[in-house]
């Protein structure tokens, strides 16, 4: 046993000194592996888990591509960027991987970007980060979501012409990187409309308690209350917003929303007539998105979420890329990824190739209430949508 | 602008008294037990989905308040009485560990049952709305939460130091010997304390779901805050832990108005700083 | 704080350096991956240091993960910003973790049981706080990207690339083994016999005239330097230093691995963060509530097996031994009944 797994280890050992390439090229049948970096388990199981579910399928319905069988594997993160990095590194390494999708985390999905970089590999993701498609982009990476800048022109601009009378805007913001990129990109928004920023509140990412916060904002008397945060504290800002009341006396926007699985959580007692930024939204109606739903609604009997529809299509496009390029060497797949056009959940959709940013739509729902909707997943309705990418010179984007 | 202050002052207050029904169970246990419990936030955790459960089942509110806190105290009876009672007697490291070891199940266990998506209980019709006071509004609900926490409070107060139960606990803390002399079952007593102030954090579940909602991973943060508020006030003091979760709510809430990021940094440091300077605590007993 | 014995004869001594460098070496061998290894020689190293506190002088400390990240952050800052070669950053590395132990510890042993404990947890706390909030120097949320991992170099020559997975495995192998050996050193010294006692009961030894505050600190100053260390190779492996290095949950995890492994021993360290680093691993895909596990044996630990993992295996043994001594003399009986 020992003898043989020593035998194994030098085997695999060997096979990773000899040039990968030219072997992979000799076994042409053999099995591709697609990776799907998840985090299955931890604290950021809920995002996971769907995301999981969505590679999954992409790679079943895509069954095979240039002739070889798909496989698809699961490196779960644990909610850890440490892990993720440390088993994608083990994955290119060991398994000679080159193929990988997901990362919710912003952290994970910045550094599994490097590692698949130095690998040579391709890896698609939907983070939220800037810096992805900005200061830290590489040749390997492509992101599908819609950067902060798309995100906040998307939804304040909108409203912006929908409420010409709302001219108070108060934020509330989380302080770090990601939040401080929404609120900037909300300023210049503010300046360029002659809107006026009654105030801002920043807070810590650990913060669960939002009634201070809520204060402030109420003494501002603002007629927009816009909230930068996301996740669990957006969701605890806006129980506590409609606790006290403030959706009487305000509209609320809440630029960065999670999507349905956010929406379920919260009901529509407290969605109502809130105004919420999603970067998809399962009653889309375009050809592509039609048959997803169809699909999924199938083979899971659910409607899809937004991390099972952005991993299903990043899968997707990652498999898209490798047939274009009639090959799997990274470089190749990369390069036929750049500025390829394909038909994604929210329409035609280009993979920009300066920044390898993903131009899709951003979307701008308003919650429905209870009397209004038509089944327990119609929670909200689409109000406007639209896609505005910051210019490729101004993302800091430098691929060489 | 003096207003604003004044307001602040007014929710610190509230944030206080929900803080005191998150801490008061770990204190009481800590008091009269010298057990430290790290499945204080977990417990508190249970109470939360129980809430959202009832309310799912019945649309009862007032249910789930009733019905939360009895489970969730016969669960602890019963893990007192197969694991709790067989640690009493080793350092406090060791209560650490083998509640963290809880914790983590019952986080888990939650997640099994209930997945990992968070979940959302309305509050009760009864309590929502505002009531105005000039520019602001403060809910109904947290105006219920203030003078319900209050009652509890005073009714833990009465029980404590006005009934034979309390006099026995309180003795048995101190001498264990004595009152089972006395012919009482010691360890019947530390059972029924034990459960209470794990009740009790259910309860606060149970209150904070409308507020904050119920997600896996809350119980960790709610345990850290309650430490902070029963270190403060000194571990084990009753009186001491009502003052310092008001103290605690009210630097909260100032703080988002006067420096919002530091908010947990001063908290955390006041902790330090009392230990380091009043080891037991601003109202503890040495 | 555990149960284990307080003197060992010397002819063990060298015989759990051999385990220790027999699974030093045969892990990258056996196991899936040498980054796999690498991870678990990184941690037993973190849970090494930790066992140092807990289990020879009985502290438990909720702010390993402050000195893990500080050998993280430094490390990488020098290397980046001052590009420090190799054993230069490591060096960094372990003397701010030892410097920041030096005073969380001075402050934290002021103060005995739960307000130790309480005292570490709040100065993880604040300092998580703080490293989130320097988003200019450590990254933030983001993490600090980028970080190089240095050839082994001397006087400019450059002696051995760490590119490779396996020679990196290899280098960290070497120091662990140092730390290893060094570790042994410090606990059947006098100062390490000291500690124990301060552990079993620190106002004797107090009484008995040792200032035992100084112990402690030093104590704690020797496991924020190997911490550290542990934090610098880590963000070495990674190239990446994440925020999670500095969490509360890094403090918990270090601590879940040296009890589970077996504090008081020190192979019981590398027990402890070899199996949980791989049950992990092997369990997550499967199943990924599998941290309801580590609950349910730390439960265990505390009521049964207050030696953990390792303590598991030296009773087995020692069951084993008494087994054999019983049926060696009746075996030879039994020859010599045959025999005539």
């Amino acid at each position: 046993m020992q003898r043989r797994t020593f035998l194994k280890a030098s085997i695999a050992a060997s096979s990773l000194l000899a040039v990968p390439s030219m072997i992979r090229q000799a076994q042409a049948a053999e099995p591709l592996s697609i990776y799907g970096v998840k985090s299955v388990s931890g604290t950021f199981a809920s995002y996971g888990q769907y995301a999981n579910m969505g590679s999954k399928l992409a790679v079943e319905d895509y069954g095979e591509v240039l002739g070889r069988p798909l496989t698809y594997t699961t490196i779960d993160t644990e909610g850890n960027a440490g892990k993720a990095v440390r088993k994608v590194q083990e994955a290119t390494q060991q398994k000679g991987a080159l193929f990988f999708n997901g990362c919710t985390l912003s952290s994970s999905a910045l550094a599994v970007g490097k590692e698949v970089a130095k690998a040579g590999g391709v890896f698609m993701t939907p983070a939220g980060a800037d810096e992805l498609t900005g200061k830290n982009c590489n040749s390997s990476t492509f992101r599908w979501s819609v950067p902060t800048y798309g995100a906040i022109r998307e939804t304040v601009l909108p409203l912006i012409k929908m409420k010409p009378e709302a001219k108070r805007w108060y934020t509330i913001t989380p302080q770090y990187v990601f939040g401080e990129a929404l609120l900037d990109n909300a300023k210049a928004v503010f300046d360029e409309m002659g809107v006026e920023h009654v105030g801002n509140s920043y807070h810590s990412l650990q913060e669960q308690e939002f009634s201070g916060y809520l204060t402030n904002a109420m003494a501002a008397r603002p007629d927009v209350l816009l909230l930068l945060n996301f996740g669990g504290q957006s969701s605890n800002v806006l129980r506590q917003a409609v606790n006290f009341g403030l959706k009487r006396k305000m509209t609320i926007l809440l630029a960065w929303s999670a999507g349905l699985d956010q929406f379920k959580e919260l009901g529509p007692e407290l969605i109502e007539d809130v105004y919420l930024g999603a970067q998809y939204w399962h009653q889309i109606d375009t050809p592509m998105n039609n048959a997803f739903v169809k699909r999924v609604r199938e083979v899971y009997e659910m409607n899809p979420n937004y991390p099972m529809a952005a991993d299903y299509i990043g899968t997707k496009v990652l498999l898209d890329g490798i047939k274009r390029a009639g090959s799997t060497e990274g470089a190749e797949v990369s390069r036929a990824l750049e500025g390829y056009t394909y038909e994604g959940p929210t329409g035609s959709e280009t993979v920009r190739t300066s920044d390898h940013q993903v131009i899709k739509d951003y979307y701008l729902l308003r919650g429905k209430a209870a009397s209004e909707m038509n089944d327990p997943d119609d929670l909200a309705e689409v109000v406007s949508s639209g896609r505005t990418f910051p210019a490729e010179d101004a993302v800091g984007c430098n691929m060489a | 602008m003096l207003d604003l202050y004044l307001f602040q002052i007014l929710n610190g207050l509230g944030l206080g008294m929900i803080y005191f029904l998150i801490a008061v169970g770990l204190t009481i246990i800590f008091g009269l037990l010298n057990f430290v419990n790290f499945a204080h936030g977990a417990f508190y955790l249970l109470g939360s989905y129980l809430c959202y459960t009832v309310v799912a089942l019945t649309g009862n509110f007032w249910l789930a308040l009733l019905i939360a806190p009895i489970v969730v105290g016969l669960l602890a009876w019963v893990i007192e009485k197969t694991l709790i009672q067989r640690v009493y007697h080793l350092p406090h490291t060791f209560h650490i560990l083998i509640t963290l070891g809880m914790a983590l199940i019952i986080q888990e266990l939650t997640i099994m049952t209930w997945g990992p998506v968070g979940k959302s209980v309305a509050t009760p019709e009864l309590l929502q709305g505002v009531v105005i006071m000039g520019d602001f509004a403060y809910p109904k609900y947290r105006l219920f939460l203030i003078l319900f926490s209050a009652l509890i409070g005073f009714g833990l107060w009465l029980l404590l130091e006005r009934t034979r139960f309390g006099a026995l606990v309180r003795a048995g803390s101190e001498d264990t010997e004595t009152v089972s002399l006395l012919g009482t079952d010691i360890y019947r007593l530390f059972s029924l304390t034990f459960a209470l102030g794990v009740a009790l954090a259910a309860i606060a579940g149970v209150l904070a779901t409308p507020l904050r909602g119920a997600n896996p991973f809350i119980g960790v943060e709610v345990l850290g805050l309650a430490f902070v508020v029963v270190v403060i006030g000194g571990m084990g003091s009753f009186s001491g832990a009502l003052i310092a979760s008001l103290l605690v709510g009210l630097v909260q809430s100032l703080m988002t108005t006067l420096w919002p990021q530091g908010a947990s940094l001063m908290i955390y440091g006041a902790m330090a700083t009392v230990i380091l300077i009043r080891p037991y605590g601003l109202f503890g007993r040495a | 704080m555990m149960t284990i014995p307080t003197t060992r004869k010397p002819s063990i001594l060298g015989g759990v350096t051999l385990i220790a460098l027999a699974a030093v070496i045969l892990m990258p061998l056996l196991l899936p991956s040498v980054t796999l290894a690498t991870e678990i020689l990184i941690f037993a190293l973190a849970a090494l240091a930790c066992n140092l506190l807990l289990g020879y002088t009985g502290l438990l400390s909720f702010g390993q993960g402050i000195f893990f990240g500080i050998g993280a952050y430094s490390s990488a800052l020098v290397m980046i910003h001052w590009q420090f070669s190799l054993f230069g950053a490591l060096t960094v590395a372990m003397t701010c973790g030892g410097a920041i132990a030096a005073l969380v510890g001075a402050l934290a042993i002021r103060r005995t049981g739960i307000y130790f404990v309480m005292l570490t947890l709040a100065f993880s706390q604040m300092v998580y706080f703080l490293a989130y909030t320097l988003s200019d120097w450590t990254g933030g949320d983001n993490g600090l990207l980028d970080v190089p991992r240095p050839p082994v170099s001397l006087g400019g020559m450059t002696l051995l690339d760490l590119t490779d997975s396996r020679a990196f495995y290899g280098f960290v192998a070497i120091l662990f083994m140092l730390i290893f050996i060094g570790a042994r050193r410090v606990i059947h010294s006098p100062f390490g016999t000291t500690l124990v006692a301060i552990r079993e009961n620190e106002n004797r030894a107090s009484a008995v005239g040792y200032d035992t505050r100084h112990f402690k600190l030093l104590a704690f100053t020797l496991s924020g330097v190997v911490t550290g260390l542990a934090g610098a190779l880590y963000a070495m492996m990674l190239n990446f230093a994440p925020l999670s290095n500095i969490e509360l949950m890094m403090s918990e995890n270090i601590l879940i691995m040296t009890i589970i492994g077996g504090s008081g021993s020190l192979l019981g360290s590398l027990l402890g963060a070899g199996s949980i680093i791989m049950l992990g691993d092997l369990l997550s895909e499967i199943w990924p509530r599998w941290m309801l596990l580590l609950g349910v044996a730390l439960i265990f630990v505390v009521l049964f097996m207050r030696g953990g993992l390792w303590g598991g295996i030296e009773a087995l043994i020692e069951r084993w031994k008494e087994r054999k001594a019983h049926q060696q003399p009746s075996a030879a009986a039994a020859r010599e009944e045959a025999g005539q």
